[in-house]
């Protein structure tokens, strides 16, 4: 009898000791990503902020979800174009989102209008990319300290839009694309009012464009050194001629790589092909290198996503199979960033150009060698130092 | 930084082998290789110590989708099974076409052909049609274990055939290159592959095998078409909806589907069937393939963050373009072993943007290489589709003989596929056609 009971005791004990370190690892593993998930970043209304709204105001079924986000309106002294920014289309390539956030935090516009949308996929911000082992924030240096950022993953979380279907059929041209693209907001333009989250995402970005009559549309991105499609701007037919001259001149004035892309007529939901397709917007996809999504990488840390540095493309680049030059220094933020902050303006400088009675002028954003010499966080507002009412969480 | 990478590497393959002397289990390998990866990475802090247990913890979630698909799946076949339907089918088959060998070869097949085209994945079709199929493969003279390689093979086909191959997905998301023109660029190959497979395989008759599979157990009475065919109707009906009506249905995702015809399936039963017994006694029998789901997306992460994948991926695409071709029929299948999915991410996708920068035609090659992968899903460590075929087939002999006895269609295939990858440009009018 008294066998039986040890035997039992030591069964429940060998059951119980796993059960308890299981229980632990997912305490000590799963905690992180709940903070994460939950983690706000504040962003300073800059000088030029007149109003901050959100995307359910032009797509309803938005509200309340994490589908929604700020958008930042800085209305210029005088009238003149419209003009909307939006970064973290995939929220694994940050450089976009945070040009958005010099946009906001530094932007004065003379001449016209802004609508800048910083974290554009919200949900994909605070999503993690399950086996690529991403970084859960990164930081950047400023003059008074280190600001902390969320780093998410290319497509919205299963949390907020689930389950996947076994193939996306793209709205409304019936384009067949991979069942991960239906939480792409790359591939979900341009909605629809009542599909899933991520198609009303870009349904109500596709509404503010069409209510607000903006001109112009950038959204921003990073691109692997592997990537053919990196350092450009990808436009169709009705943007060429602007991304052109844009492209030319900053080649020329400011000295970094940069060429166009067409956009191609027969792949669809990308928002260089589908806004202009859809509503009154002329579109602009900015891409410039991030050598952290490279797959023949060294291992994916934070200082690798800021400084871009790998020993195994710098070796890829001398056997010639990297699109983009890459030497020791890599390819750092401030480049990336500087690089998206000159082209569009450029492209604002271009479009005012060729519509007089439309011009678009923003002062206070610094341009390529600007970033480059100063660092990016030398532009980024201390939220603990911005007048009461002047921070606004995401 | 390459040979600290080399000495994780060599952590991560000690602790599998270790787990392997210690006759552990495949997953408790698959776990101790990341639990000992992520330790020595933590030495040079990739990661830092106190991430350890986020990236196992988030590595884990990697395949959570696969694996809801797999039990619910399984559990709609298994109630399928014990309601009597699987062998009413497979009496029904064989009373059809019997008689037509070579013709009751072929339609089965295209039956396991199907699910797996229409989901992208070779394990649906295992588990949905997989145990009939081999009973009927039984009674047609075909050893166990050639049942095994056929339904292995033809499973991994049926992953690849259009219109949806998961492996082209990735790379195409990956790439950027729209997933169009793929129907006959698979379309073909597949068909003619999946011909020569169930033929070479199935063409022998064994009269011992056909007298074993004799002994079918006969129907249960009220058993009826009907009832068999409705949650298989409810099944496909839900995935044509969303594919014809895409705008005006739901997305149900595979698992609510396969729940749905589950019910169905237990509410047409014509005996009863204690549902939560057999849930749970479906749970434990998968409980090692959902294990091993689990600890390979650890594995996936775990290597990423020490830089193990970019290494693999950096030596791929190194290789000068002769040898990666000659190497390719290696380096392929054992990704998907290693890794499954996660394989076409690493090397596919810089290896297409590397050919078509060459001048190579991406949506061929892509086509080609989606040929390889399943091949790999036969191999350990994860050995998925592998072990999914011998559960379903009852094979119970060496799993290296299995293997073995695979080697012509494996062959053959790896020929095809490499065909397509080196000759892509000249193969390009099979996209035309597709489009």
């Amino acid at each position: 009898m008294e066998v039986s009971e040890a035997r039992m005791k030591k069964t429940v004990l060998a059951k119980a000791v796993p059960a308890a370190a299981l229980l632990g690892l997912v305490l000590w593993g799963g905690l992180p990503l709940l903070r994460h998930r939950h983690f706000d970043i504040p962003v300073v209304k800059g000088p030029g902020v007149t109003a901050v709204l959100r995307l359910s105001e032009f797509s309803p079924g938005l509200k309340g979800t994490s589908g929604d986000t700020n958008v930042y309106v800085l209305q210029g002294r005088d009238p003149g174009g419209k003009a909307l920014i939006m970064g973290d289309t995939h929220a694994n390539e940050p450089e976009g989102m945070l040009a958005a956030v010099i946009f906001i935090e530094n932007a004065i516009v003379e001449k016209g209008t802004l609508y800048v949308i910083p974290f554009f996929n919200n949900s994909a911000s605070r999503n993690t990319r399950p086996g690529d082992g991403y970084p859960l924030y990164f930081d950047v240096a400023t003059d008074w300290g280190r600001r902390r950022f969320r780093f998410g993953n290319r497509d919205a979380s299963p949390l907020d839009q689930w389950p996947d279907p076994d193939v996306y059929i793209h709205y409304p041209d019936r384009q067949l694309l991979s069942y991960i693209d239906v939480r792409n907001t790359n591939r979900t333009w341009p909605g629809r009012v009542d599909g899933p989250l991520m198609e009303r995402v870009t349904f109500g970005a596709m509404e503010l464009m069409r209510r607000e009559k903006i001109d112009v549309a950038v959204d921003i991105h990073g691109a692997e050194t592997m990537f053919p499609v990196t350092n450009c701007i990808v436009a169709p037919d009705s943007s060429v001629k602007i991304a052109t001259l844009a492209s030319l001149t900053v080649k020329a004035m400011e000295g970094f790589e940069n060429h166009v892309e067409m956009s191609p007529s027969g792949f669809r939901g990308l928002s260089h092909r589908e806004i202009g397709d859809h509503g009154p917007s002329l579109p602009f996809l900015l891409e410039a290198p991030i050598p952290f999504l490279d797959q023949p990488t060294g291992p994916k840390t934070t200082r690798f996503l800021l400084d871009g540095k790998d020993p195994f493309l710098l070796s890829l680049s001398k056997k010639k199979k990297l699109f983009v030059p890459y030497g020791e220094d890599g390819w750092p933020l401030e480049k990336r960033v500087g690089q998206h902050t000159s082209v569009t303006l450029e492209i604002f400088r271009q479009f005012s150009k060729k519509t007089a009675a439309r011009p678009i002028a923003v002062r206070g954003v610094p341009r390529y060698a600007e970033v480059v010499k100063s660092g990016v966080g030398r532009f980024l507002a201390d939220p603990a130092k911005a007048a009461p009412g002047g921070v606004v969480m995401n | 930084m390459t040979i600290q990478i080399l000495a994780i590497l060599a952590v991560m393959v000690g602790a599998y082998a270790a787990a392997k002397a210690a006759k552990l289990s495949v997953e408790l390998g698959i776990f101790a290789a990341a639990a000992a990866g992520g330790l020595a990475g933590a030495f040079l802090k990739t990661p830092a110590i106190g991430d350890l247990g986020r990236h196992l913890v988030e590595g884990s979630t990697t395949y959570l989708d696969v694996i809801l698909v797999f039990f619910t799946a399984t559990l709609f076949m298994t109630i399928v099974n014990e309601s009597g339907g699987v062998d009413y089918v497979v009496r029904a088959t064989l009373r059809a076409f019997g008689k037509t060998r070579v013709l009751a070869l072929l339609v089965l097949m295209i039956i396991v052909l199907v699910p797996g085209a229409l989901t992208g994945a070779g394990s649906v079709s295992l588990l949905v049609v997989g145990a009939p199929v081999a009973l009927a493969l039984g009674r047609l003279g075909v050893p166990k274990k050639r049942v095994a390689a056929i339904l292995f093979i033809v499973a991994g086909l049926s992953a690849a055939a259009p219109p949806v191959n998961i492996w082209a997905m990735i790379l195409c998301a990956g790439t950027a290159i729209p997933y169009v023109g793929f129907e006959f660029t698979l379309g073909i190959p597949v068909l003619l592959l999946g011909t020569f497979t169930i033929l070479v395989l199935g063409w022998k008759k064994d009269p011992a095998a056909s007298a074993a599979g004799a002994d079918l157990a006969p129907a249960p009475p009220g058993m009826t078409w009907w009832r068999v065919l409705l949650p298989f109707l409810v099944f496909f009906g839900m995935v044509a909806a969303t594919r014809i009506w895409p705008f005006a249905t739901p997305i149900f995702g595979l698992s609510l589907e396969f729940a749905a015809a589950a019910a169905v399936a237990l509410v047409l039963s014509p005996k009863r069937i204690a549902f939560l017994t057999l849930a749970r006694d479906t749970a434990k029998r998968l409980l090692p393939l959902l294990a091993t789901m689990v600890a390979v997306g650890m594995l996936q992460q775990i290597m990423t963050v020490t830089g193990v994948r970019g290494l693999m991926s950096f030596a791929v695409i190194s290789i000068p373009l002769v040898l990666l071709f000659i190497l390719l029929p290696v380096i392929i299948p054992f990704s998907e072993g290693i890794l499954t999915y996660g394989g076409a991410a690493i090397i596919g996708i810089p290896l297409i943007w590397f050919l078509d920068s060459i001048g190579f035609h991406a949506t061929v090659v892509i086509a080609g290489l989606s040929l390889l992968w399943p091949l790999g899903d036969g191999l350990p460590p994860t050995a998925l589709i592998g072990r999914l075929s011998t559960m379903v087939s009852g094979y119970e002999g060496s799993y290296k003989d299995f293997l073995k006895a695979t080697w012509l269609p494996w062959l053959v295939i790896t020929a095809v596929a490499m065909a397509m990858i080196i000759f892509s440009s000249k193969l390009a009018f099979l996209v035309k056609w597709s489009m």
